[in-house]
């Protein structure tokens, strides 16, 4: 049956070494190199790893997050692919050959994103608000608001409904114009301490608490120190929270 | 503060990456189903969107694809021409369309070919109006309130030779104008010079005051002039216009206001079958008003088809005058009655209070129409 090569990351160096029996289902984990780079990657069947069963797609998860850790620690540089990525063959053509044609292809622009990612790691940060009690707060600060939320203490309870609502849609405004002057501080303030950085969407949450920043950081290994000092201001802020995760090989970054 | 990375929290942070994220390979030579770049395709589906694999480029070509194909297909509902037929401008407009109680403008894009002029809506396949340029008479454009308030519009009003009237408008209304002006040349047709507008159906209103907005108006009423020198009491036909300030009569023949009231010294209404013409027997639903002019209380006599109508709307205002408090719909900022508001809504943005009887009436009925499915 045909081969293919599940693509973990690509590495400096070009020595022929096994990583051991650690990449996704058990396989053994190798390197395939071409010139002065280095593609880590297992054997596989040329089709893509699915699966119903949200355990077992986490495990792999993990398990390509792993792998490309190791080879993280090994080279200090890596490209990191995502995941089922799947070099297949075509008629005549090995897996590896369409592997190493792509290599020499992209040689150049490869190497340069390697040089650029040296010793450096990609980090998460999140910035959240609580609504509620930055919308209380806004309700103290805001005249107009203000105003209009002591109105509705003399209204019927027809017209106290509609100055409710009106009220909401004049609160939702001016959170949305204090999310907008948070979020521009904010990225201005992490900005600079890091090397790269990326906006990422925001994503719902469950709990009590909105997402208002979501980045991606680039940075030296080492220099991780300064951004938490950074961001611990942030998270003593009434009503903020911060998530800082890391250190990630540079998967935004590549 | 220090970076995690072993909690539940930052191990979702670290798979979104592995999901949306690193390097990416030419299409050619990784595994794809049906042409899509497979990156973990039914994996990714419940943790990102379409959106993220396009803002990668991955997709690109795919999605092209796709566009092409709607393209294509959309092509098939094209407007059909008459051999010979050429067009010469599209434009997006639209088009008074008034039948029976249905009066609205109708939108869609205006064809002008070298034969004909025609509003077609691409999506319905429907030709809304069109007519053979030379059954064009005239052309007049005039500027009329836009329904955002504040805003005008031109509106062109094209006479067939018939001398039936047609609202037309565009977004460059004077560009259609000169367009079919310059064609007619062009075919040796000649429109009629300095036309005279016949009169408009519903007649003009161009005597409102500022923030003056009619509220009811309808077809023609007979008003009984009051006698005046050597001229004894006739009926004469106009329209009525209730606003938002006033009653008033537009007497269609002298083009001006003739009764004028405003709408709080309305007393009361009374509908009566009432002869209406000494030449005919034949008796007549008939509107009496009874409204407060300076000391002394006054009626005047309205007929015509929509009596009941009128009386309706005229008791309305009479009840309603408790509560004309106006507010301001919480959506949309239009001011209105507040008692109108919490009753029936806001008429501009369909706004409802949870506690009108609209809406208790609407959730009345769909409880009922559910209990009848589940029975």
């Amino acid at each position: 049956m045909a081969e293919a090569r599940y693509l973990y990351c690509i590495v400096e160096g070009n020595k022929e070494i096994t990583l051991g029996d650690i990449g996704i289902g058990g396989s053994r984990v190798y390197a395939i190199p071409f010139q002065n780079l280095s593609a880590i990657v297992h054997n596989c069947l040329p089709k893509p790893y699915k699966s119903e069963d949200q355990e077992k797609v986490k495990l792999w998860l993990t398990t390509h997050a792993k792998v490309v850790e190791v080879a993280w620690e090994k080279f200090g540089t890596v490209l990191p692919l995502g995941f089922d990525t799947i070099i297949k063959g075509d008629e005549g053509i090995a897996p590896d050959e369409n592997l190493k044609k792509w290599l020499r292809g992209d040689y150049e622009n490869l190497r340069q994103k390697l040089a650029k990612l040296k010793d450096r790691a990609e980090f998460g940060v999140q910035v959240f608000w609580d609504p509620k009690i930055i919308s209380e707060g806004l309700i103290e600060t805001t005249p107009e608001i203000k105003k209009l939320s002591e109105e509705i203490k003399s209204k019927s309870k027809g017209l106290a409904y509609m100055y409710k609502q009106k009220l909401e849609n004049l609160l939702k405004k001016e959170m949305e114009k204090e999310a907008d002057r948070y979020f521009k501080d904010f990225y201005e303030q992490i900005k600079r301490c890091v090397d790269q950085i990326k906006v990422e969407k925001t994503k719902k949450l469950e709990e009590d608490k909105q997402m208002l920043l979501n980045l991606s950081c680039l940075l030296f290994k080492g220099k991780s120190k300064i951004l938490g000092e950074e961001l611990e201001k942030i998270e003593h802020l009434k009503g903020f929270s911060v998530r800082f995760t890391g250190p990630w090989p540079p998967y935004s970054f590549v | 503060m220090e970076p995690s990375r072993d909690t539940h929290a930052t191990l979702v942070d670290l798979l979104d990456r592995i999901l949306d994220k690193g390097l990416v390979i030419n299409a050619d030579i990784i595994i794809s189903v049906a042409g899509i770049p497979l990156i973990g395709v039914n994996l990714r589906a419940a943790l990102a969107g379409m959106e993220t694999m396009l803002k990668y480029g991955v997709m690109q070509a795919w999605d092209e694809k796709s566009r092409a194909w709607e393209r294509e297909h959309r092509k098939k509902n094209l407007l059909s021409l008459i051999e010979g037929e050429e067009i010469a401008l599209k434009m997006y407009g639209s088009y008074y369309y008034s039948k029976g109680i249905y009066n609205t403008w109708r939108p869609g894009y205006f064809y002008l070919t070298n034969q004909r002029l025609i509003l077609y809506r691409q999506d319905f396949e429907e030709v809304t109006f069109q007519i053979p340029l030379e059954e064009i008479k005239a052309l007049v454009t005039r500027e009329e309130a836009h329904f955002v308030k504040g805003k005008k519009k031109q509106v062109l009003y094209l006479i067939d030779k018939q001398d039936q009237v047609h609202r037309l408008s565009t977004v460059e209304t004077d560009q259609l104008k000169d367009a079919i002006e310059q064609i007619l040349v062009t075919l040796g047709l000649s429109l009629e010079v300095s036309p005279v507008l016949p009169e408009f159906e519903k007649g003009p209103i161009d005597f409102l005051t500022e923030e003056e907005e009619v509220t009811h108006r309808g077809e023609k009423v007979w008003y009984l002039v009051p006698a005046s020198g050597i001229q004894q009491e006739t009926r004469r036909p106009g329209h009525l216009y209730l606003t938002n300030k006033r009653l008033c009569w537009w007497y269609d023949f002298e083009r001006k206001l003739v009764f004028d009231v405003p709408v709080d010294r309305i007393v009361k209404v009374n509908t009566e079958m009432k002869k209406t013409s000494d030449l005919d027997s034949k008796k007549e639903k008939v509107l009496d008003i009874l409204y407060q002019a300076n000391l002394t209380k006054r009626t005047s006599s309205f007929a015509g088809k929509e009596i009941d109508e009128w009386a309706e709307a005229l008791n309305g205002i009479i009840s309603g005058k408790i509560g004309e408090e106006t507010e301001t719909c919480p959506q949309c900022g239009k001011p209105a009655p507040a008692k109108k508001l919490l009753e029936e809504g806001c008429s501009s943005c369909g706004w409802v209070s949870p506690v009108s009887p609209r809406l208790k009436q609407r959730t009345e009925n769909r409880r009922q129409r559910t209990k009848k499915i589940t029975a």
